[in-house]
């Protein structure tokens, strides 16, 4: 599918065109678009109304600060393909509303990739290639120019003077509170740009994979999906469609990461997953400094 | 440890009491973890209980900065809590966790001071100009200052940590 900022010709879209470069004619006259091009302004479904009629089906369970509100958000269900949503959710301002600070979530992302990384590249020194202890001609008389040993970086053959040591670790551990403040950062992006839905419960009626996608390519949520849950079992319809599915993928709520939810275009919660999310990432707003370790244990861990 | 205990159940331990009925106080057996549930012979003379372990409970610290008790106007230190309404200005300055105002100052070089506002929210330029402002009515002379739009912060070259933090605290933030 096509998504490109130059609309389908129609009136409307010729309009928006027009206001977003003003001084310019509109759309020119031989400008063929392709049949299958996507609005996704249109294709979207905008935002719950302050006096939206559908009930408030969880409402934040911390408290949230007297200057902000909480966020609200369409609760949806996976039963139906085409299906309308249940509820609302409230969402804490300070997990899903936070500024967007690109370069957290940069670092956050390359920490993910290089701290599992382990180099194996290794290169041998003059010393350690086979041979080379003898000086091959004498020093002076010879007519050539002076060598020490047949491995000198110098020669075919010889020891790289440079190169890779060994198994190199790219290991480093981040701070708490930024791997923290990513996370938050990159479910705020998400909800900002809409491609954050939360869902009331993972019941599938079918355990077929296609109509996963089906669903996908429908309520156009995206290409890809990662759908994270925070229950002891996953339903079984929900694994078997979604275990040769590439695309898209299901975590427990501890596992959810920044790497992930960048990969996947769409992320779905359930209600668990967000109560479980807000509570653990809002904890560490109002922590002490840990005293010993936090994996051992204290009186009111979240 | 904590699984050991929970291990023992209470009918094991009525058990015990009435088979061995010893006056005097409990006496608490410390197991190593490696003793599984049903292998359990005490020697002739002990009793194993679980109640005192409220004791060590208690003394395991919490791990979440406490909400401060109501007040009304500033404690003795000259601390005092945020306005209940928040101020309808343009900028929001939150507290830190630990309930304080967030300014802070900085010396790097051994020479140059600066003073930090962070934890700022809103419109961070119209607080610039108000601390400008109040500066320059403080001190008579123009303060650089440096926004930082990213991290929500603003960077003046002195240090005015005390008077900045008045002036929040007096604004109700």
């Amino acid at each position: 599918m096509l998504r490109i900022s130059v609309m389908a010709c129609s009136r409307g879209v010729a309009k928006r065109f027009m206001s977003s470069m003003s001084g310019e004619s509109s759309l020119p006259s031989n400008l063929r678009l392709p049949s299958n091009l996507v609005d996704p302004s249109r294709t979207k479904r905008p935002p719950p109304p302050a006096d939206s009629s559908l009930p408030i089906i969880r409402t934040c369970d911390s408290s949230v600060p007297t200057h902000l509100s909480p966020l609200l958000t369409w609760v949806e269900s996976l039963a139906a393909q085409q299906g309308d949503p249940v509820g609302l959710a409230q969402l804490h301002p300070d997990v899903f509303a936070v500024p967007s600070r690109l370069d957290i979530l940069h670092q956050v992302e390359v920490w993910q990739r290089s701290y599992k990384r382990i180099s194996y590249a290794n290169t041998k020194v003059r010393s350690e290639v086979r041979g080379g202890g003898r000086k091959p001609w004498r020093q002076k008389g010879s007519g050539r120019a002076r060598v020490g040993s047949i491995r000198s970086p110098l020669w075919r053959g010889g020891g790289v003077s440079h190169g890779p040591r060994g198994p190199t670790s790219y290991y480093y551990m981040l701070p708490m509170k930024v791997r923290v403040m990513g996370l938050k950062v990159a479910l705020s992006s998400k909800l900002a740009q809409d491609y954050l839905y939360v869902v009331e419960s993972l019941d599938l009626p079918t355990p077929d994979p296609l109509y996963i996608l089906d669903l996908l390519r429908q309520r156009h949520w995206g290409q890809s999906l990662l759908i994270v849950d925070a229950c002891d079992e996953l339903p079984e319809n929900l694994l078997q469609a979604t275990a040769n599915l590439k695309t898209v993928n299901v975590i427990p709520a501890i596992g959810l990461n920044v790497h992930s939810m960048l990969k996947h275009e769409a992320v779905v919660l359930t209600l668990a997953a967000v109560r479980f999310l807000e509570s653990k990432l809002l904890w560490h707003d109002e922590r002490y400094t840990p005293l010993y370790p936090f994996k051992m244990p204290y009186s009111d861990l979240p | 440890m904590s699984a050991c205990f929970t291990l023992r159940s209470k009918m094991m331990h009525r058990v015990l009491r009435c088979a061995f009925q010893l006056p005097g106080p409990s006496v608490i057996r410390l197991q190593p973890m490696c003793v599984a549930v049903g292998e359990h012979n005490p020697p002739c003379g002990t009793l194993e209980t679980t109640e005192e372990y409220v004791f060590v409970e208690r003394l395991i610290p919490p791990t979440r900065v406490p909400v401060p008790p109501r007040h009304d106007g500033p404690a003795p230190s000259g601390w005092a809590p945020p306005s209940d309404v928040p101020p309808s200005l343009p900028y929001m300055v939150r507290r830190s966790r630990m309930h304080n105002i967030p300014v802070y100052t900085d010396i790097s070089h051994g020479n140059r001071r600066t003073t930090v506002v962070r934890r700022v929210e809103g419109d961070i330029w119209a607080l610039d100009g108000a601390v400008r402002e109040l500066l320059k009515r403080l001190t008579g002379t123009d303060r650089p200052t440096q926004v930082n739009e990213v991290t929500m912060s603003i960077r003046i070259k002195g240090h005015y940590d005390k008077e900045i933090k008045e002036w929040l605290m007096q604004k109700g933030f």
